[in-house]
This record gives C-alpha cells, sequence and structure tokens, in this order.
C-alpha cells in the first residue's frame, strides 16, 4: 500500500482543527442570535411588528417588534428608537425601561427597542467587546447583549467601498453602508438596512408622529456628546426640553443637525417627514478609542482609568472621573430626556398633547440604579 | 507599571522572538503575540476574539487575490509586454515627463479604489517592466511603485482613511480634495523623479525595443488592452455615476476584468494562472488575519487605550511627534487601524490649531504612508514582489520619499489655518 505523504496528514489534521475551531465558534456566536426577553408594562396596548409598515422586512432579520402605548385619549404621538447602534446600550435599556414602566395618559408612545434587529447578532471585529452584559433587578441579573453598530454581514455583504447615500449623493466610507444612522429615509427596493429605515420612516408617516427620539451613545472624545442634536424644526423643542434637564442637574447641550450631513435620523426624518427629529447623545466610554480593558465591566459601570487621564490631559471635553458614568446614569438622562421633551412639546402650546406617566425620575434612577425599574423577568 | 504596559511588551516581545529568533512566518508570530497579550492580561486564549479580529480584513483579502489574479492573467495575456512598448516608444524623447505619467497611472486605482494594494498589483504590474527595461535598479523601481500607490490610496477622490477620521467626528466627506492633492501630487512627482530621473537621461529606443516585445502588440492589437480599458470604465463608471451604474465592487471587477484577459491575448492555463497567483498572494492574506488578531487583543486587554492615552498625554509638540512616528507605525499593524484608532483622537486634539478638513486629510495621508511599514507593508511587500525581491531593499529606497512626504505634511499641518480656502 502507497505511503501517505506526511503534508497531507498534516493537511488533514489542519483541516480537523479548523473545523472543531468553527463548529465551537459557531455555537459561540449564535448564542447572540436569540432575542432577550421583553417583558411589556401596563401601558403597552398592542405589539406591531416594522414589517407592518414595510412588508418587505417580513421574515428577515430586519423586523422588529413595535411596542405601541396608546392612552385611549386624543393626542400626539412619538417615537422612540433604541438599538439603532446596539454598541450604545444605554439606548436599548432606556427603551426596555420605557416599555416596562411608562403609561401615557394622552396620546400614544410607539417604541423600537431593536430598530437594528440584525445589528443585536454580532460584535464588531478588532473592538474586543462582550456579547453580553447583565443589569441587577431586584429579582435577579437581567441579561442584555451588547451588539454591533452595523447590520450583520450575514444579512447585508459586501459593503461597496464607498457608501452613496440614495437621496443625496452624499458619499462615505464603505464601512457606513450598513450603519442604520447613514441610511435614512431608506427605500423599500434598497439594501437590507435601507429597507429598515424605510420602515421607520412609513411609521413616522403613517402614525404622524410628532416627535421622533433616536437614543444613542458616543466616545467621550467625541464632540457632540451628552447633547441633543436637533432638526432646525425641532430646535426651540430640544431647547426647553434642556432647559429643563439643567435644572434636574444634568450637564446637557444643544446641536443642531448639519444640514450637509445626510442619512442620519435627526436630518432626514426632520427634512421627509412632519415629525420633530431629536437624537440623544451619552457618553459611552465602552465604545471609545482611549478605553483600557473592554469587558461587559465597563459597559456597566463605565469605570475607566484612561478616560480618568485623559481627561486630566485635556483630551476629553466631557467631565470624566474614578467614578466612570455608570450605566445608570446614561440611561437616565435618555428616560429624563425622553420626559422632558414630551413636556415641552405640550408647553410649546401644540394642539395636541403627549403625557407620560410612570417613569422614575433622573435622581430616582441615580439612586435606586435602572435595575430597580426593570421587571425581573419571568 | 500598568498591566496594559506589560501585555504591549508580551505582545511585541513574543512577537519579535517568534519572528526574529525562532524564524516563523510574521503572520505566526503576531498570532503568537495576540495569544501571549491575552494570556498575560488574564484572559485565557480567548478563541472567539482571536477569530472576531480577522475579518476587518475579509473585503481586503478579497480585492487583494481578485487584484493577483488580474495581474497575472493581463501578465500571461501578453497586455503588459504589449502596453510597455507602446509606452516607451511613444514617450522615450521626454523621460521625466515619462516618469511622471507612469508615477500618475500606478496612482490612478489607487485613488479610484483607496487601496495602495490594488494600485500596485493592477497598475504597478503594468509599470514596473517599463521602469525596468529604461534601467532604473529593481529595488528604485519597487520603490517607486510602493511610494506610487500610496499617494494613490491618499489621493482624491476615494481615501478610506480620511473617510474614517472624518466619520470618526461626523464630518461629511467633503472638501478634502484640494489638500489631499496638494500634499500627494507633490510628494508623487519628488518621489519618481528623485528614484528615477538619473537612470533615464539619453534613452537609446533602438536599445530598449531589444528588450521589448514589439510583436505581441501588432497581433492581437486593440482587443490586448480590453481587460485593462475595461477596469478603468468599471472603476470610474461605479463611482462617477453610482446612482446608475450597479455597485459591482472591487473585488468582481477585478475578477470579471480577469476572466476578459483569457480571450483576448495570447492564449494561457487560466488554472495555472490562478493558482500562481493565490499562491504568491497567501502569506500577505496571513499576515492580513495575524495583524486581525493582534489588534483585537490590543483592544481586548486595554493596550491600544495605553497607547493613544499616552500619545495624548505627551503635549502639543509630542503630539506632532507622535503624529509623525507612531500613526504611521501603526501602519504596520493596519493603516486603516491607525486611522480609526489614533487618527480621530488626534483630529480631536487639533481641531483649534487650523482648517478642520486640511487637519483631518492631513492625518489620513500621514496614516496611508503606514502602508510601508514593516512587517506588513502592504505596498512594499507587493511592490518588490512585483520587481522580483525581497521588500527589505525595496523599503531602504523608501526612506528619503516617506521623510520628505512627512516632513510636507507637517509643514502643512502647523499652516493648515491658512489653507482653508482649498476645502471650499
Amino acid at each position: 500500500m502507497k505511503k501517505i505523504p506526511k503534508r497531507i496528514w498534516t493537511a488533514a489534521a489542519l483541516c480537523l482543527f479548523a473545523a472543531a475551531v468553527c463548529v465551537y465558534l459557531g455555537v459561540t456566536f449564535s448564542s447572540m442570535w436569540k432575542d432577550q426577553p421583553i417583558y411589556p408594562g401596563p401601558g403597552v396596548t398592542e405589539i406591531q411588528m416594522l414589517s407592518d409598515y414595510n412588508p418587505g422586512l417580513k421574515g428577515t432579520h430586519g423586523d422588529t417588534e413595535v411596542y405601541v402605548l396608546d392612552s385611549g385619549k386624543p393626542g400626539a404621538a412619538v417615537l422612540v428608537l433604541g438599538g439603532t447602534h446596539p454598541n450604545e446600550p444605554s439606548g436599548v435599556v432606556a427603551a426596555v425601561a420605557l416599555i416596562e414602566n411608562c403609561q401615557p395618559k394622552t396620546g400614544v408612545l410607539y417604541v423600537i427597542p431593536r430598530a437594528n434587529h440584525s445589528a443585536f447578532t454580532c460584535t464588531d471585529p478588532q473592538e474586543g467587546a462582550p456579547m453580553f452584559f447583565t443589569i441587577a433587578t431586584p429579582g435577579g441579573d437581567r441579561t442584555f447583549r451588547f451588539g454591533s453598530r452595523a447590520t450583520n454581514p450575514i444579512d447585508q455583504w459586501p459593503d461597496s467601498d464607498v457608501y452613496v447615500h440614495r437621496t443625496s449623493g452624499q458619499t462615505l466610507s464603505g464601512s457606513e453602508t450598513r450603519n442604520l444612522n447613514r441610511a435614512y429615509p431608506g427605500s423599500n427596493s434598497g439594501t437590507f438596512t435601507e429597507r429598515v429605515t424605510y420602515g421607520i420612516t412609513e411609521l413616522v408617516k403613517q402614525k404622524d408622529v410628532k416627535i421622533t427620539v433616536d437614543l444613542h451613545e458616543a466616545s467621550p472624545e467625541y464632540t457632540t456628546v451628552n447633547a441633543i442634536v436637533a432638526h432646525q424644526d425641532a430646535i426651540e423643542l430640544a431647547s426647553w426640553a434642556s432647559m429643563d434637564m439643567q435644572m434636574e442637574g444634568m450637564n446637557i447641550s444643544i446641536e443642531a443637525s448639519p444640514t450637509n450631513l445626510h442619512g442620519l435620523s435627526h436630518r432626514e426624518l426632520g427634512d421627509f417627514t412632519d415629525t420633530l427629529a431629536t437624537l440623544m447623545e451619552t457618553a459611552n466610554p465602552s465604545q471609545g478609542r482611549l478605553r483600557g480593558r473592554t469587558n461587559a465591566d465597563l459597559v456597566v459601570k463605565g469605570v475607566d482609568k484612561y478616560y480618568v487621564r485623559a481627561r486630566k490631559a485635556g483630551s476629553v471635553t466631557v467631565e470624566f472621573t474614578e467614578a466612570g458614568i455608570p450605566i445608570d446614569e446614561r440611561v437616565a438622562r435618555h428616560i429624563c430626556g425622553i420626559e422632558q421633551l414630551c413636556k415641552a412639546y405640550n408647553e410649546l402650546g401644540n394642539e395636541q398633547t403627549i403625557e407620560l406617566d410612570g417613569l422614575p425620575s433622573y435622581q430616582e434612577i441615580l439612586t435606586n440604579g435602572i435595575g430597580y425599574y426593570l421587571s425581573p423577568g419571568k | 507599571m500598568d498591566i496594559e504596559l506589560l501585555v504591549l511588551l508580551a505582545m511585541l516581545g513574543v512577537f519579535l522572538i517568534g519572528n526574529l529568533l525562532l524564524k516563523l512566518p510574521v503572520s505566526l508570530s503576531m498570532i503568537l503575540g495576540a495569544v501571549a497579550g491575552a494570556l498575560v492580561a488574564g484572559e485565557g486564549v480567548p478563541i472567539r476574539h482571536l477569530f472576531e479580529g480577522c475579518f476587518t480584513y475579509v473585503d481586503t483579502i478579497l480585492i487583494i487575490s481578485t487584484a493577483m489574479l488580474f495581474m497575472t492573467a493581463i501578465q500571461r495575456s501578453g497586455a503588459l509586454e504589449a502596453l510597455n512598448a507602446l509606452i516607451v516608444t511613444k514617450f522615450y524623447k521626454v523621460p521625466a515627463l515619462m516618469l511622471i505619467l507612469l508615477m500618475f497611472i500606478v496612482m490612478f486605482p489607487g485613488m479610484i479604489t483607496g487601496s495602495s494594494t490594488a494600485a500596485v498589483l493592477s497598475a504597478g504590474a503594468i509599470v514596473a517592466p517599463i521602469l525596468l527595461k529604461i534601467g532604473i535598479p529593481k529595488a528604485r523601481a519597487g520603490a517607486i511603485l510602493a511610494v506610487g500607490a500610496i499617494m494613490g490610496m491618499a489621493a482624491p477622490p476615494v481615501n478610506i482613511p480620511a473617510m474614517l477620521i472624518a466619520g470618526g467626528v461626523d464630518m461629511p466627506y467633503i472638501g478634502f480634495e484640494g489638500p489631499l492633492f496638494l500634499i500627494t501630487i507633490p510628494c508623487a512627482i519628488f518621489t519618481v523623479l528623485f528614484l528615477g530621473l538619473k537612470y533615464c537621461k539619453n534613452l537609446d529606443i533602438e536599445e530598449l525595443k531589444k528588450d521589448l516585445d514589439m510583436e505581441v502588440g501588432k497581433k492581437y492589437g486593440f482587443k490586448l488592452y480590453i481587460p485593462i480599458l475595461l477596469l478603468v470604465v468599471l472603476l470610474v463608471l461605479t463611482r462617477a455615476v453610482p446612482k446608475i451604474m450597479p455597485q459591482l465592487g472591487t473585488p468582481l471587477i477585478f475578477l470579471l476584468c480577469a476572466v476578459v484577459a483569457v480571450f483576448t491575448g495570447r492564449r494561457f492555463n487560466a488554472w495555472e494562472g490562478g493558482l500562481e497567483a493565490m499562491d504568491t498572494t497567501i502569506p500577505v492574506l496571513a499576515k492580513l488575519m495575524g495583524v486581525g488578531m493582534f489588534i483585537q487583543i490590543l483592544t481586548l486587554t486595554g493596550a491600544r487605550g495605553y497607547i493613544v492615552v499616552s500619545c495624548l498625554g505627551w503635549g502639543l509638540v509630542a503630539l506632532y511627534i507622535a503624529i509623525c512616528t507612531i500613526m504611521p507605525g501603526f501602519g504596520a499593524v493596519s493603516s486603516y487601524g491607525a486611522a480609526s484608532v489614533m487618527g480621530v483622537p488626534f483630529l480631536l486634539v487639533l481641531l483649534d490649531t487650523g482648517d478642520q478638513i486640511t487637519i483631518a486629510a492631513l492625518l489620513s495621508f500621514i496614516c496611508c504612508l503606514g502602508d510601508l511599514m514593516p512587517p506588513t507593508a502592504l505596498a512594499g511587500n507587493y511592490a518588490a514582489q512585483i520587481v522580483g525581491l525581497k521588500y527589505k531593499p525595496v523599503l531602504k529606497h523608501c526612506v528619503i520619499p516617506f521623510l520628505v512626504c512627512i516632513a510636507l505634511a507637517v509643514i502643512y499641518l502647523l499652516n493648515s489655518k491658512y489653507m482653508g480656502f482649498l476645502t471650499r
């Protein structure tokens, strides 16, 4: 019998090793495909799907829940987007807290907690991010996914070398092709990501949404942080809200949505629909470029020695101390911001009003932690 | 001492021991370095992170592989030889102009794709034989290709590091053309004349013709050039009229053109050509994989933050020094990584010192120079391969052009407040 050459054995052994690694990794990565449960609170009257607004999404990973909290009384409609970027976790947690606590007294609140549903199923290469993080609730730990900034390449790939925004023709790095917040107003015949934003834009149009709040986080060294970014039509609203937020003890600024930066929710929803489009940013050290060790602790506690040093060196404008910027504080800012935007809308003398009840205050969340207001699960 | 510094030292130490002492391939040494870093940081062997780190380069790997297939195809079809003969016979009387035109040809694919690798492997492969035939030594010819490809990568309209830096601060990629042209064109012209001109005086066309294949062009005529023209047309159309032209993607464009080359010139065995192309390219692809793992572990363990914050803490003068040294040095790992990891924080610190778009453009230019940095040295590696050398002698000749590029970039950076008119 002919002797099998040594290199064949080596190749076979390497192939077997690679196969074993692939199986292990397949199991590891597929753990992110399961949606973490959200427990609808007393205010939730209906759970729709985004495919109700863009049927092309049905059966795809782009389809996602739209929680409807209808007061049953006439009033304005408000849309809150969490999870546009799942690597900005306070937006997701704040959206879930709304769903589980809020009870509108007038008007309707729509909440999409996982706006880019696909992006929750992977993490960004070279970011060293954790797949999950947990928040302690009175009934035990509640697990959330820490996803990617962009749509999972399984759903949309390859990226073009240069991303050309559909309606404006603006060019951006090809890596932005799968970024939900560069794909507005979307298209029902466009890319996977554009079909998702098209669904959101349709919801805004069909439900005559008066205020849209897109919840985000940014690196602490970023210039637009601890801020409300507002379309020019929403500047007055945001200014009123920010004054009330400052009175509650928050440092918050207003940024006008740049007219020449396209694809973002605050620009395109403001231009293409009648909504007052806003976006809120908090400082998240777990996505910054200056951060130290990256893990779930950093996501939740927000403590990072390198940001402290960078702040002392003047490289970071946001206040960053040894206490860090915990997720409790970041979520509190978002929830308080949403509440204040709604109050400001009512105070500005609009005919239809939106009154939210059942939400913890900024100080209550700081005192008790956001876990206190999350359902312990079943 | 910070644990992150220990991690960094362990990673670099194991990499150097693996590569220099044990003579392991760069790729394997980087993987071992990454594993060592994870172990020192107490992360065990994080298979998921090692695997995930590679994924950044999937698109780059596709571009490199298909560009290599294209290059092999046009070499074997005879298109390269025919084009060489054409350019030399038309321009031999004005060597300086010929060299500058050749440099622009090298730059062109980089300007369109934003990739120095694509430039070296497509236009570089076309220009290299001409440079060698007119008498420029191999190492200098390789250096011209490497620097030219990087100038193309940095030149507008497509500069990916600039897009990454701009994206990091929500700055639209608008107005970059002026500053980028102002830095890339003079640097490209200087490089090609400095490295090549003294070898190109008094060219004897009759002597050159002896080395050129004057027949293949005559035999197959215009159709021989169809793959190259198709490449230019598809690359330009996908950028110029993106709303009309479907986005085929650079890998598919290279692949289509390679297939066309099989039918437009000399007959050759496409399967063998493909195997040869992949054989030569796999070591560089493996390096990219190793680099991906290395960066992921740097980030996971906090060593990346240690590097960036250390640079930022040194004050403005030291910051400029870091921009000139560490930022291109990071290109040894990845020039795109340098743009994202270092370019964005550096831009934020420099925002108030001058014109913001000009600063972003110049930082991106310096990041692009990282493609000359060993061990990855993507541009240098492939340029060396094309002229048939190891990359060290090629990189040696890149030193002076590199220093001139850096010096000019710093002069512009210091005077960026006067350059705002270029961005309007």
